[in-house]
């Protein structure tokens, strides 16, 4: 019997994959934006209204993650954009060499903003670094304020924080004042943004976010 | 419980190396998990414990074992110098309170070696 010294880190293919799917976006400049939320918080409904109000301004991509199923996907492509489908059987995130694998499907040469709408989970997701240029996180509220100081490093990673289903402000316990005060304790740089996907109130603040993102990402 | 997928690929890495040495049957992997590397020990124990069992991954003997060295946390405060083992990846330092402490150890999710014949 042999030992044999191996010293390999094991997240080093994900890391990889990640740098490739970087210098590709890159290359094509696509901004992208890795968007991660508990299950049920309103990502699809927010990409939905999202395309609707930028399709013609940009040509908008959406890779949907899911553990199962291509409803997702299915209700982007109603909106008239390309949206290629990632069932991860069981995983509880995407990891870069999923999003790798798909890419090739989506053209990025013609796409300027691709979104990436991870798997609803507050925990896996954030681990993994997908190539992306932005990480943002968004929370409903009826979820309450917990979330936040539960789930430190999605807040840690994430650069803004979409506080979703605004509308419902007058019949849940949330309070924004609250929210913004332990994200400062958990990220200083990240920011609260309240929106509400249903009746659009403070949706132009996140439409401006995002154009500003494209102009900084296209940039020479 | 993204241990399974990380087993996989740690599994992978000692096969694609125990072929570069002609090594056929791996008896042993030892591995390294720091305490802020977001992999739970017990998680990565029933992921082997399962691969092992399912006879699918062929260089692996049913009975093989895996070793999980501890790698503790370490933090070092950028304010006032202290180092402190901190609970979890945002380092708090017990000493000034100030968060964003600078992580020395603790994030290692390694292969350190395997044995086999």
């Amino acid at each position: 019997m042999v030992k044999i010294t191996l010293e390999k880190n094991v997240m080093e293919n994900n890391d990889r994959a990640a740098e490739f799917n970087r210098r590709l976006f890159g290359k094509t400049r696509t901004l992208v934006i890795n968007i991660m939320s508990s299950p049920g918080a309103g990502k699809t409904t927010i990409l939905e209204k999202t395309i609707s109000a930028l399709s013609d301004e940009f040509r908008i991509g959406v890779i949907e993650g899911d553990i199962a199923t291509e409803r997702d996907a299915d209700r982007i492509r109603k909106k008239g954009v390309r949206a290629v489908q990632i069932a991860t059987e069981g995983e509880c995130h995407l990891d870069p060499r999923m999003v790798a694998k798909v890419l090739p499907d989506l053209d990025l040469d013609s796409i300027d903003i691709l979104f990436i709408e991870n798997v609803g989970n507050l925990v896996c997701p954030s681990e993994f670094d997908l190539g992306q240029n932005h990480r943002i996180v968004v929370l409903s509220t009826p979820e309450g304020n917990d979330k936040i100081p539960k789930y430190p490093l999605m807040f840690h990673v994430t650069e803004l924080a979409l506080i979703n289903k605004i509308d419902l402000l007058p019949y849940v316990a949330f309070d924004m004042d609250k929210a913004r005060e332990d994200l400062r304790g958990i990220n200083p740089d990240s920011q609260i943004m309240p929106i509400s996907a249903v009746s659009g109130e403070g949706f132009d603040n996140w439409l401006t976010w995002l154009r500003k993102a494209y102009e900084t990402c296209t940039k020479p | 419980m993204h241990e399974m997928g990380l087993m996989e690929d740690a599994l992978r890495m000692v096969s694609e190396d125990a072929e570069k040495h002609g090594i056929r049957s791996v008896e042993k992997i030892s591995m390294i998990v720091g305490d802020l590397s977001n992999v739970l020990p017990d998680a990565l124990c029933f992921a082997f414990d399962a691969f092992r069992m399912s006879g699918e991954i062929p260089f692996l003997k049913n009975d093989a074992t895996l070793e999980i060295i501890r790698e503790r946390g370490l933090a070092r405060c950028s304010a006032c110098g202290t180092e402190y083992e901190p609970r979890q990846l945002l380092a708090t330092c017990p000493d000034c309170g100030l968060p964003f402490g600078v992580l020395l150890a603790g994030e290692t999710f390694k292969i350190e070696s395997y044995e086999g014949s």
